[in-house]
């Protein structure tokens, strides 16, 4: 099925129709194949028949050339999706007051967003009762708050009195910064779950909290 | 200044230029005691010193050469050098590469160096600056770009700094070398190839095609290999030339529709696998495609250290950082003067918060980018034969 779906879609390249092209896409989507599995299912083998046809002098470099544009107009409808989807977890993540060191945090918050999750970044200097009011704002269970100074990492505990206070006690609190990775007690001290190391570790983590909370419920029963 | 130069400076040169640091180390100081103080001969030892990582020694003899001539172009880069490979000194460093822009105002390393030292001591903006007046210099220098990456890295994160690594990975003429290292072709042809002229084989013609990529005679090439395929459609080593040809000619569509036809008649194909997985690498969402035909390149070719590269940019691009680690890894094991490499490897230990050694691996960087040109010798012939125009 695939395969005549290819031959058709090399068919249409060759005849310089993106309309018919279109037309073949769309009808392999609708007839079960994946859109992340459109372009090696699809596409590629089209292609190769292409390179194997100019090969051959079937088609010519003109005739070539012409059919590798129609190509690129229909390249993007069989792209993978480019960015992974929403995952609907909001995530807020910022450094806490009196720190101004911002890489790791950016780093963390752009690979967060890039996985689908919704980051809300408050940036750096933020001070305990702004973290509570984002996590009530936007209704988040998961703050990352990050502290490049043990002075700053120590003060970490004051946002999970806060939010314990407030009625928050099912925050997920994840932590990062120098000082945590090289002292993993002063996040227990402060009542973290856990500890940020970079971004991949971020993900692993946010995704465990993610799905952790997902099992609790709502009201984190 | 040459004719001037006492012999025993000229032997400590010769020396130097050589790579005996030992030697040369021995020679500038049986120099030194026969002619006095010489900014030659000082900015030699700091650059020997330097080699042998001795940064407090190299700082002291470019300090004295520096003195002696405050010109001394070479023995600023080896002032600069030694304070950043020392660490700690950023102030200084600034100051150096500062001061060198002045010298040498075409200058491009320079203006890259002092961005490195801006970004060290956290003047990101500054930084920046000078990495942009490095490029309006030399809008092809890829050791800039790889700093505007990792500027963009920590402050957008890694989607914007992926495109700008890729962008800096094609500057560097490294990643040519490996498509015609992957081909088993070395220099390129002194002379212009004939088509007509080329025995009509299909070997002569392949090899003759290889050739004319070498040298970016693409129309020749391209000829060649149509002769090749006219006489065998199916081969899939004249498609694979086909696609390098076509993705030089930045036809990405063309070069994707020949690597692919070349892979279904040959799986295993080195160079269709290179062709292919460059232009997977240059689309958006196909990174998981690019690292899979990377894959299958890095187990063709284990031993080249761009493929391992080119690999860990993929999996940049898929967010497994610390996959993407290990292949930089070994690639730096493979190559340790693959500046790709090493500002790939900062970028991931910068995701992976690990700040020192990201950038102890920028710091190697500019060691090997600085040796790799040769600038303390070029520099040097440039001062000295400054000196003699004087």
């Amino acid at each position: 099925m695939a395969a005549e779906e290819a031959a058709l879609l090399y068919q249409a390249f060759v005849e310089q129709d993106p309309a018919a092209a279109i037309r073949v896409v769309e009808h392999a989507r609708a007839s079960g194949i994946a859109q992340d599995a459109l372009f090696d299912a699809l596409y590629a083998p089209a292609m190769a028949m292409l390179g194997g046809a100019w090969a051959d002098g079937a088609i010519d470099e003109v005739a070539f050339a012409q059919a590798a544009v129609v190509a690129e107009q229909v390249g993007s409808f069989v792209m993978p999706p480019a960015s992974r989807r929403d995952t609907g977890v909001t995530v807020v993540v910022g450094t806490l007051h009196r720190d101004r060191h911002s890489i790791a945090r950016t780093i963390v918050a752009a690979t967060l967003k890039e996985a689908g999750y919704r980051v809300n970044d408050l940036g750096v200097d933020v001070r305990p009762t702004d973290f509570l009011e984002r996590i009530e704002e936007t209704g988040a269970r998961i703050l990352i708050v990050f502290a490049e100074m043990v002075q700053t990492a120590r003060a970490v505990g004051r946002v999970r009195e806060m939010l314990a206070s407030a009625g928050h006690e099912g925050v997920v609190i994840l932590v990062g910064g120098g000082p945590f990775s090289a002292d993993e007690s002063l996040a227990r001290e402060a009542g973290a779950n856990g500890v940020v190391t970079g971004a991949e570790s971020a993900l692993r983590l946010v995704a465990r909290a993610a799905r952790d909370l997902a099992g609790l419920g709502e009201d984190g029963s | 200044m040459s004719a001037e130069r006492p012999s025993a400076v000229l032997a400590a040169e010769s020396l130097a230029r050589s790579g005996a640091v030992g030697a040369a180390v021995s020679a500038c100081y049986e120099a030194l005691a026969v002619g006095g103080r010489s900014a030659h001969v000082h900015a030699l030892l700091a650059h020997l010193m330097l080699e042998g990582d001795f940064y407090d020694e190299a700082i002291a003899e470019a300090t004295t050469a520096i003195e002696a001539d405050p010109d001394c172009a070479p023995a600023y880069l080896a002032l600069g050098l030694a304070y950043d490979r020392r660490g700690g000194m950023w102030d200084q460093s600034v100051l150096v590469w500062h001061e060198l822009a002045e010298v040498v105002p075409d200058l491009v390393t320079a203006h890259v160096q002092l961005g490195e030292a801006f970004a060290a001591a956290a003047f990101e903006d500054e930084a920046l600056e000078s990495w942009k007046r490095a490029l309006e210099l030399d809008p092809k220098e890829p050791r800039a770009t790889y700093n505007l990456a990792i500027a963009s890295l920590k402050r957008e994160g890694m989607a914007l700094a992926l495109p700008l690594f890729r962008q800096a990975g094609e500057l560097d003429p490294s990643q040519d070398e490996l498509f015609f290292s992957l081909l088993g072709v070395g220099d390129p042809s002194p002379e212009p190839i004939d088509p007509a002229r080329v025995k009509p084989t299909r070997e002569a013609r392949l090899g003759a095609a290889g050739l004319a990529l070498r040298g970016e005679d693409l129309f020749t090439a391209a000829e060649l290999v149509r002769l090749a395929l006219d006489e065998l459609p199916d081969d899939p080593e004249a498609l694979a030339l086909a696609a390098y040809a076509y993705l030089k000619q930045e036809a990405a569509n063309e070069a994707m529709a020949c690597a692919l036809r070349a892979l279904s008649l040959d799986a295993t194909l080195a160079t269709a696998l290179y062709s292919l997985g460059v232009v997977y690498a240059r689309r958006t969402g196909l990174n998981r495609h690019a690292a899979r035909v990377f894959l299958a390149l890095a187990k063709q070719a284990p031993d080249r250290a761009l493929v391992h590269v080119l690999l860990a940019e993929s999996l940049l691009g898929l967010q497994r950082y610390e996959q993407a680690g290990r292949a930089y890894r070994l690639a730096v094991r493979l190559d340790p003067a693959c500046v790709r490499a090493r500002f790939g490897l900062a970028a991931s230990y910068l995701t992976a918060g690990r700040h020192a050694e990201a950038q102890w691996e920028i710091r190697r960087a500019a060691h090997y980018d600085t040796k790799r040109q040769g600038l303390f010798f070029s520099l040097y012939d440039r001062w000295v034969a400054g000196g003699e125009a004087s």
